[in-house]
């Protein structure tokens, strides 16, 4: 960001040429009033958005932009009013996602305003700053979380319900940074697919999370079975051989309609998972192509199929979000 | 972890300790200082992954001045403390809360390996 939404002018700097502070000094003192006025800015964010969730995964790939989008949609659907944050600055595709793609930066007044995506949902991501989707911005520590700051303080939310921040894969500092910068984080959600490896990396996140003091909200489970359905004869039986060796036999209704889950991975292993660590279990989300599409055109699935079994179950795991959030106070337990 | 875990239903602060009453009847006591010991906290974990920084956190947390604690619940799982002095950003779940109340080690044996994601 080299053209930095905010500037600054020092009362009385081109009067007597003696006594005015050094183009050093001035420059130093520029930028420690740009960061006081950051700071002012994000505990005003702070107030001004009741919920701040964030979604991370050990692993990358597990679908966390998938499942930040899909709640920040489903959030949106239920009449709150949303905003998502993507911080993914090598892969940010949480635009195409939501519809915004090739969106360049919109600052108005030094301010950063969000664009909007499907549903009102209001999006900022560092995509905007790229000059073309192929060429990922390459920024090094420092300047990379100083864009984050920067990030969040000068956009201009307005009020929002939830604020859901989408995290790029791997080792990084940018939770660390998100979780100083911005106050009253709620928690995060952590990602994970039932494969061993991610399940593992879910629950280094865990241990993570108690270091950083924002709380576990739960873990969702990703990618969690394929379901097929179809018609044949009513009543007619038959058998389908599944994954792992495993053979499950299902019937047609009377109707003729049928349909069953195939568990592409293992089954169950985010809410063992969530269990192991004693943290809560949000829910399993279907293997559902329409996600792959929806990437790919930009509708996602919960707009192109708002009542889908896809939507039904993100309806599901906000549900289970909002009854963490909601009385996370006392669970019955008297402190004295 | 298997075993199930009984709900911890009142907490009382004293002086020195905390007292614990869990829904099956059972009651126990954890010092503050073992409980300040075993902060799972990014900087307070490490510490307890060898014997002798283990021993100088130990001594670092006896050093401090008695205070009772002000305690916040963390979703439905666990439980924070915010001390005057000393750390305070450690996380507790109910399970690690139970360990220290039944004298285990809450790590279970396991080193402490920071950021590993
Ligand atoms: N439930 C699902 N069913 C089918 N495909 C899915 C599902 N969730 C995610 N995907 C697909 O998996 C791929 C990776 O998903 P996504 O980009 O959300 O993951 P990510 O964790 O954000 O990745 P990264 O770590 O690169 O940021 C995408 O092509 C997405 O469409
Ligand atoms: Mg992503």
């Amino acid at each position: 960001m080299a053209d930095s939404p905010v500037t600054i002018t020092t009362p009385g700097s081109d009067d007597a040429a003696s006594a005015g502070p050094s183009p050093q000094e001035q420059k130093q003192m520029e930028q420690a009033y740009a960061q006081m006025k950051r700071k002012m800015s994000m505990e005003e964010i702070g107030r001004n958005i009741k919920h701040k969730i964030m979604v991370l995964s050990g692993k990358g790939g597990v679908g966390k932009s998938t499942v930040s989008t899909g709640l920040a949609l489903s959030l949106a659907q239920q009449g709150y009013a949303v905003g998502i944050l993507d911080i993914d600055i090598t892969g940010p595709n949480v635009p195409k996602m939501m519809g915004l793609d090739g969106r360049r930066l919109h600052v108005e007044n030094k301010r950063i305003h969000p664009a909007q995506g499907h549903l009102g949902v209001k999006v900022i991501s560092m995509a905007f700053l790229l000059e073309d989707e192929d060429t990922p911005v390459v920024w090094r520590g420092p300047i990379k979380l100083g864009a984050i700051q920067q990030f969040i303080g000068d956009v201009e939310w307005g009020e929002l319900d939830y604020l859901v921040i989408d995290f790029p894969p791997g080792t990084s500092d940018e939770p660390l940074t998100v979780a100083q910068s911005l106050p009253d984080i709620d928690g995060m959600v952590i990602v994970t697919t039932p494969q061993q490896v991610a399940l593992l990396d879910s629950r280094k996140s865990i241990t993570f999370s108690e270091s950083l003091k924002v709380p576990v909200i739960g873990v969702v489970e990703n990618m969690s079975g394929f379901t097929v359905s179809g018609t044949a004869s009513p009543g007619s039986e038959f058998s389908v051989a599944a994954p792992g060796g495993k053979t499950i036999t299902t019937s047609a209704d009377g109707e003729g309609n049928f349909s069953f889950t195939l568990d592409i991975f293992k089954e169950g292993g985010g809410k063992s998972t969530a269990e192991e660590f004693g943290v809560p279990f949000l829910g399993a989300l279907p293997f559902d192509p329409g996600f792959v599409r929806g990437g790919d055109d930009g509708v996602h699935r919960i707009v192109s199929e708002p009542d889908g079994p896809s939507a039904v179950a993100f309806s599901k795991v906000v549900a289970a979000i909002l009854d963490q959030l909601s009385d996370g106070s006392d669970g019955g337990l008297e402190i004295i | 972890m298997t075993e199930t875990l009984p709900t911890l239903n009142k907490l009382e602060r004293r002086k020195q300790d905390m007292e614990l009453t869990y829904d099956d009847g059972t009651t126990y006591t954890v010092a503050y200082d073992d409980l300040r010991h075993a902060c799972p906290c990014a900087k307070c974990s490490p510490m307890r992954n060898d014997d002798d920084a283990s021993r100088t956190l130990r001594r670092q947390i006896e050093a401090l001045p008695a205070e009772k604690p002000h305690i916040r619940t963390v979703g439905k799982y666990a439980l924070g403390f915010e001390w005057q002095q000393g750390c305070s950003s450690g996380i507790y779940r109910f399970e690690r809360i139970h360990d220290l109340a039944l004298r285990r080690d809450p790590d279970r044996g396991r080193p402490y390996v920071h950021g590993a994601w």
